[in-house]
């Protein structure tokens, strides 16, 4: 087992720490005026979002062993992975507000934000994120290069077709892939044996001719340290990996979600089990002092206040620029029922 | 006097459509419902609420999220004579399970010349307006309706809903079942004026191929489906204020599509608008112009249609509120014709 | 015979868990002078994030819809009158 070390886990602490005080954030600036009548289509922050409180783990311990230009697809429930990946968070908060000045210039939104500068990307379709990734493996293979990719999935994802495809092909091409299955033991409301006859997803790799590992521990440093195994794997060429690790869900599936078919007592269970608080224990048993700690921690914070704050402050999209930038050539316009003589929509 | 009453009791869209599959399953046993969340979650758009506590799970499935394998597997299920009920969460995630549907589901009965039966319904969740995205807020009716085999429908109020799910599940063939999530008159996406009816208590089949006119007028007719019939309705309201009456007329079913309607209204009325909430190119308002100018081109005076144009539809609001055709569109291009 | 009439309250309806103590009546399913029986859903209401059905606990005909369709409502407070029959 690689031994971490501390600049390491302070890295991964900030990681943690701004992903949790980013949904934290974004969870009240959702909620903003959407009380007590909860209407999805109001409210400062358009449409579906998906929070991922509780997975900073996952996202911290994996991206600490990549760099720009590694690859990294993730599901609809991302910022955690995107914050480690060193997205530009405050182009990443003003997408997920609509606004023009956002990685998407107010297209995608909070489930497809791209940063091609950090190799990131994210989609909402379950699973569809690993083909992709497939992909960057493929092209790094044909190149030469030593650059990895990975795919971040849930537990519900490992049911799907394109998930086991995905295996399959990393595999018998050789490929630098890393598969990444974050279980947090909820698909949306189903409990993961419900759907699936494994209790433990990393077994999937047995069909498919590549290591697979759990790290049953929602703990930052575990996951690094089985991290580094695959992505090492990866970068020597040695082919593609599975790794499940163990999250919980601490904000529903949705905002909105009531979570009334989960039972509290596992709401409790997994709200008790916070990552955060124990890569704070690693930290002050590697000798950090409470000061450094909560200055890592009130920087992180800073950072999402400004980004937010950034965030509002832009501009939203004019409506004529939904005609732009369905193809790369600014040239080529929209094919089809652009319908010019149509009353222009003015602001929300 | 209890009786008329009784009638007038109305529900949302989606207790209209859970009724009617509650019904179903109380009448036959081998009716069953597949879904992702559809057992205690009730569906994410309501489309099962209720169910589970009255017909259990082995009736009321959660299944993983395996499309091509759920799907296929109400394939076979029903070509064993079974009736189940399979559901896209987001009609956006046919992409996953799109064999099973337009190779086997929609062409089993083709392929073995009648020999084999496929009496299932593929439901899903359609629609925009809540800015999810381009991944989440299609309707992608013309996709459906392209393909050959299957029959597709999509209700515009609980009334229609409920007698349209009976039919659904009684149809020997395949049915396409497309409720728009703005419809179904869920707390957290409220629903416009319109959808909540009357719905009566016994059960009642509404054929397919019967488009249903829900606004009569003289002067222009507006064809259209799902939310925008409710659009329609209401730009109709304003234009009426300025002496313009259109007459709306809700297909009801793409697939049979109910020419005749559409075309005896234009016959009537001389003057066509078509609108839709589906990509616009080689789509639904492509159709039905092609029909009544095929049928006649002389009828028509004014044509014009709206629909989404040909680009993904975007996030942010501003964005996605040009894309979609909208209330204002519609009186728009009433007054553009000049009446 | 007398025109006994019952209110349906909404703290009677309350999720036990619900931490807010505010709600919204997202939709009415009867009018004033509609029949019901006992067991009919009158109506829902919004308690957080979740659907409340509104119902009858008696046979009788709706008297009067105390709030209205998107009305906010505190716990405790009224939502409709029943004539009993």
């Amino acid at each position: 087992m690689v031994v971490v070390g501390v600049t390491q886990i302070k890295e991964m602490y900030s990681n943690m720490v701004t992903a949790r005080h980013y949904e934290e954030r974004l969870r009240e600036e959702y909620l903003e005026g959407n009380q007590p009548s909860f209407d999805i289509s109001a409210g400062p922050i358009p449409g579906e979002l998906h929070l991922a409180a509780g997975h900073e783990a996952s996202g911290a311990g994996i991206c600490q062993h990549l760099d720009n230009d590694d690859t990294v697809t993730a599901p609809h429930r991302p910022h955690h992975i995107a914050i480690a990946k060193d997205i530009d968070l405050k182009r990443m908060t003003a997408e997920i507000f609509g606004r023009k000045t956002g990685l998407s210039k107010g297209k995608g939104g909070h489930m497809h934000l791209y940063d091609p500068e950090v190799g990131f990307a994210c989609s909402g379709i379950i699973a569809e994120g690993c083909p992709p990734a497939v992909g960057a493996g493929l092209a790094a293979k044909k190149r030469g290069s030593d650059n990895v990719a990975v795919a971040f999935i849930g537990e519900g994802a490992i049911n799907q077709g394109a998930f086991l495809e995905s295996l399959n092909f990393a595999s018998v091409q050789n490929l630098p892939v890393v598969f990444v299955i974050e279980d947090n033991d909820w698909a949306i409301s189903m409990p993961k044996g419900r759907v699936t006859d494994v209790s433990d997803g990393s077994e999937r790799a047995n069909g498919f001719d590549l290591p697979g590992y759990r790290v049953d521990k929602d703990d930052a440093i575990e996951i690094y340290q089985a991290a580094s195994d695959a992505i090492g794997r990866a970068r020597d060429r040695s082919g593609p990996s599975l790794l499940e690790v163990q999250v919980h869900r601490r904000m529903g599936h949705f905002m909105g979600d009531a979570e009334g078919y989960r039972p509290d007592d596992d709401i409790e269970q997994a709200n008790a089990r916070d990552s955060i608080t124990r890569i704070e224990n690693d930290l002050e048993s590697q000798g950090v002092a409470s000061d450094d700690i909560e200055q890592i921690r009130s920087k992180a914070q800073n950072r999402v206040e400004e980004a937010i704050e950034w965030a509002k402050s832009q501009p939203k999209p004019d409506p004529e620029e939904a005609y732009t930038d369905m193809f790369s050539n600014p040239e080529e316009g929209v094919t089809g029922g652009k319908n010019t003589d149509n009353v222009v929509r003015g602001d929300d | 006097m209890s009786q008329q009453k009784a009638a007038e009791r109305q529900l949302t869209m989606s207790r209209a459509m859970v009724s009617a599959i509650a019904h179903e399953m109380r009448e036959d046993e081998e009716v069953f419902y597949m879904g992702e969340d559809v057992a205690d979650y009730g569906g994410i758009f309501d489309s099962t609420d209720g169910l589970l506590d009255e017909f259990g799970r082995d009736r009321i499935m959660d299944i993983p999220i395996s499309e091509t394998a759920y799907v296929g597997a109400a394939v076979g299920a029903a070509m064993e004579g079974m009736r189940p009920i399979a559901e896209l969460m987001f009609v956006d995630f046919f992409g996953v399970g799109m064999d099973q549907i337009y190779n086997f589901m929609a062409k089993n009965t083709y392929m073995s010349g009648g020999n084999v039966s496929v009496p299932m319904v593929l439901t899903a969740g359609v629609g925009g307006t809540y800015n999810d995205a381009a991944q989440h807020s299609q309707t992608l009716y013309a996709t459906f309706s392209h393909l050959p085999g299957m029959k597709v429908v999509v209700p515009s109020t609980a009334y229609d809903a409920k007698g349209l799910m009976h039919n659904a599940i009684r149809d020997d063939d395949p049915v396409v079942y497309l409720f728009h999530k703005r419809l179904m008159g869920i707390g957290w996406l409220p629903a416009p004026e319109g959808p909540k009816t009357p719905v009566p208590k016994e059960d009642y089949a509404l054929p397919f191929g019967e488009a249903d006119i829900k606004r009569n007028g003289e002067d222009v007719t507006i064809v259209t489906l799902g939310l925008h019939v409710h659009h329609a309705l209401e730009a109709a309201s304003q234009l009426s204020d300025d002496g313009t009456e259109a007459e709306v007329v809700d297909l009801r079913t793409l697939v049979p599509l109910d020419e005749e309607t559409v075309i005896s209204s234009v016959k009537k009325t001389g003057n066509l608008l078509v609108v839709d909430e589906d990509y616009q190119s080689y789509g639904v308002t492509s159709e039905v112009i092609s029909r009544v100018v095929e049928h006649d081109s002389d009828i028509v005076n004014n044509v014009d249609r709206l629909a989404i144009p040909d680009v993904p539809i975007p996030f942010a609001r501003s964005m996605e509120n040009e894309v979609l055709p909208d209330v204002d569109d519609i009186v728009a291009s009433v007054r553009g014709m000049n009446l | 015979m007398s025109n006994q009439e019952t209110v349906i309250s909404s703290e009677s309806l309350w999720p036990e868990d619900a931490a807010e103590d505010e709600a919204v009546i997202t939709n009415w399913f009867v009018s004033e002078g509609s029949a019901v029986d006992r067991g009919t859903t009158l109506g829902e209401m919004q308690v957080e994030k979740v659907s409340v059905d509104i119902v009858a606990n008696t046979q009788g005909e709706v008297d009067e819809i105390m709030i209205d369709e998107g009305g906010e409502l505190s716990r405790g407070d009224p939502l409709a009158r029943l004539m009993i029959e």
